[in-house]
């Protein structure tokens, strides 16, 4: 007999989890409708992980998201100066942006040098905060009357500010992109470059934007893991979470609306995998289910490779080319 | 009025670069990475120069150096077969899961050998290379094939396949091959001792025989072939490669058997030659570093060799920054990655050069 309340969980952690699949696919997505496939996309969420980690016993939830954005911006700026402007290979400067991120992140949170950064940005910290490997996580925010309606208000209506966040991103990013004049440029310069430059669209500096938002969305998903979700630093704990949300995209065939779909799925699958193992079930190869989502991505990337289907969805067909204005 | 600022440099473009050039350049940058992470170092608190000499230390220790050697071998076999695919255009990001794949097949043979008695002893060394070359070659293909027949991009097949492999291995342990007397730890039976290296010379240097055989072998192969030539033909301008009545379909199913192939041969190494059994996560990226290796190397095949034993004592020197100035992997990670992006920043400026005017 399964209970109401046993899928209310259920639901309301698939929400949770998804949003982690949810934020970065959604920065991931503008950046490759514009053209930039990026790989660093596990590096970025890393490093977003670690700043909240450093900065939320520091100095507490709004600064330390704050700080997050800021470092994810930067990041971006790093991304679109290697591959725009330098124009070296995307696959290289995100596969690097990864290892950076990992380094990066490593250093940060090593006791000792933790407990420097930290000492600096608040001198009244006592030493329980320095050591702890955890962080008080984000509050979930009822919102009045909608939480008290079974099922839904659980699962959605009673989450913390970041799912809120995610959501409402994922709808107004879909509006930016298919909607107005700034989503087509983004569009038409992943699309076909030189046309839009000839358009008059600059192409520099649509990617340099995308690569700033990627950066963002990037760092508050790791982020978002860290204090939204699982608020106890472990080292490279985005494990891969990355490269999902680099198959999420696929899935969602490059819309921000379908992305909310993929995420909920890709979140479900992994809830119920720890679900499903309490119950016995699937615990002897668990192995097989958390392979889904790149299975999934292989055969939506080749399903896309049909030409009707192709131009039904858009892929971005500039997608990891440099441009050259002549 | 048209008082425009004049600089008196122009930035050209070179059409050739002189090799004295390239290795001035290459020198260069590795310094720049150096001193870039140093810096990012010395910011976080950390005496950047002390661990500088903690990683030249492996290059001048003789034992540390042998570590080294013994390092740079996956990593470096798994490199020269990405100089064959990366000089084809084919973007094979996969060498990670060839790996796996490798170590699968080969775990497989020993397992043969050890419970079915199928295989005799002096044989398995070689059966589980041909095996792991034959797995990573083909799972290397079923990207390629995905791109040949159907235009699916090759750098995200091969990045997902990765994760695919990953796991698969981590079913295998901890499921049908976990070695029933291993207390229910996710290991494998222990591989014996005719499934294992060090033998003749010690392992580093019966590694390092084979990992430059293997060099010299693709270096002819991509030089004095047809084969050779058209990957590069293939690589740098598929439509004359059309024209030329080159089979694609044919060279990229080669280029994947020979990229794929050296990956899985790299994870029967790790298996064989250091670690000795199968267990999870058994390279720890080391498919990635290949990547940074193939870069470093300009894409040559023998240059792999040096580039590869330069990594391989990166990796070392992670194990000596822990013991002795506490720092985590990371440092090393950090260091990796701002070589890797400098290489190809200098691949970028190679290309021009700045003539003055006045």
């Amino acid at each position: 007999m399964v209970e109401v309340s046993w899928i209310e969980g259920v639901l309301a952690l698939t929400v949770q989890f998804g949003t982690v699949y949810l934020l970065a696919s959604l920065g991931e997505i503008y950046a490759e409708r514009s053209g930039i496939l990026n790989l660093g996309m596990e590096g970025m969420m890393i490093v977003g992980a670690a700043i909240a980690f450093i900065f939320t016993n520091a100095l507490g939830h709004v600064m330390s998201l704050l700080m997050v954005v800021l470092v994810g911006a930067l990041m971006g700026l790093l991304l679109a100066f290697l591959v725009v402007t330098l124009r070296l290979n995307q696959v290289v400067v995100g596969l690097a942006i990864t290892l950076f991120g990992y380094g990066l992140s490593g250093l940060l949170t090593q006791q000792a040098i933790r407990a420097r950064i930290m000492r600096a940005l608040n001198p009244d910290l006592p030493e329980s905060a320095i050591v702890t490997q955890q962080a008080e996580a984000l509050r979930a925010l009822k919102v009045p009357y909608l939480s008290e309606i079974p099922v839904i208000g659980p699962v959605l209506f009673s989450q913390n500010a970041l799912v809120y966040f995610a959501l409402v991103a994922a709808v107004v990013m879909w509006f930016v992109l298919f909607r107005t004049s700034v989503g087509l440029a983004i569009r038409s310069v992943g699309e076909n470059p030189s046309m839009a430059d000839s358009l008059g669209i600059n192409v520099f500096r649509t990617r340099y934007a995308t690569s700033v938002v990627v950066g963002i969305m990037g760092c508050l998903a790791g982020a978002y893991l860290f204090i939204g979700y699982q608020p106890f630093w472990v080292e490279m704990m985005t494990n891969g979470r990355g490269f999902i949300a680099l198959a999420l995209v696929i899935l969602a065939s490059w819309s921000p609306l379908r992305a909310v779909f993929g995420a909920l799925l890709f979140g479900g699958v992994e809830v119920l995998q720890f679900r499903l193992q309490l119950f016995g079930f699937a615990a002897q190869s668990p192995q097989f289910v958390l392979m889904l989502p790149y299975i999934v991505a292989i055969v939506t990337l080749s399903a896309l490779s049909i030409e009707s289907v192709r131009k039904r969805l858009g892929v971005p067909e500039a997608l990891g080319k440099p441009y050259y204005r002549e | 009025m048209d008082v425009a600022l004049r600089l008196p440099i122009k930035v050209e473009r070179r059409l050739e670069v002189p090799a004295s050039v390239s290795a001035t350049m290459t020198v260069t940058f590795l310094l720049l990475a150096l001193l870039f992470s140093a810096s990012i170092m010395q910011l976080l608190g950390i005496d950047a120069v002390s661990v500088l000499v903690q990683v030249l230390s492996v290059f001048t220790t003789w034992e540390l150096l042998t570590a080294a050697v013994l390092r740079s071998v996956p990593i470096g076999l798994a490199a020269v077969g990405l100089t064959v695919s990366f000089r084809s255009n084919f973007w094979n990001i996969g060498a990670e899961g060839q790996m796996f794949m490798g170590m699968f097949a080969s775990t497989g043979v020993v397992l043969l050998h050890a419970y079915y008695g199928l295989i005799p002893g002096w044989a398995l060394l070689p059966t589980m290379a041909i095996a792991s070359f034959v797995a990573g070659g083909l799972y290397c293909s079923l990207a390629g094939l995905l791109r040949s027949k159907l235009g699916v991009n090759e750098v995200l097949t091969t990045l997902m396949m990765n994760f695919i492999a990953v796991l698969f291995v981590d079913y295998l342990v901890y499921g049908p091959w976990r070695d029933p007397k291993g207390y229910g730890f996710p290991l494998s039976i222990p591989f014996p001792k005719e499934a294992r290296f060090g033998g003749v010379m010690g392992e580093a240097y019966e590694g390092l025989a084979i990992l430059a055989a293997v060099a010299v072998i693709v270096y002819f192969l991509m030089t004095r072939t047809t084969f050779g030539v058209d990957v590069k033909v293939v690589g740098e301008n598929p439509y004359i490669a059309g024209m030329a009545g080159i089979r694609m379909t044919r060279t990229y199913f080669l280029v994947n058997m020979v990229t794929g192939g050296l990956a899985g041969l790299a994870g029967f190494f790790l298996l064989s030659g250091i670690i000795g059994r199968l267990r999870p996560r058994a390279s720890p990226g080391y498919g990635y570093t290949a990547i940074i290796i193939a870069f470093l190397a300009g894409l040559h095949p023998l240059l792999a060799l040096p580039a590869a034993v330069f990594m391989g004592g990166l990796i070392v020197a992670g194990d000596v920054l822990q013991a002795t100035l506490n720092l985590p992997f990371a440092a090393v990670q950090l260091l990796q990655s701002t070589i890797f992006v400098m290489i190809v920043v200098a691949e970028f400026v190679k290309r021009y050069r700045i003539v003055w005017r006045w």
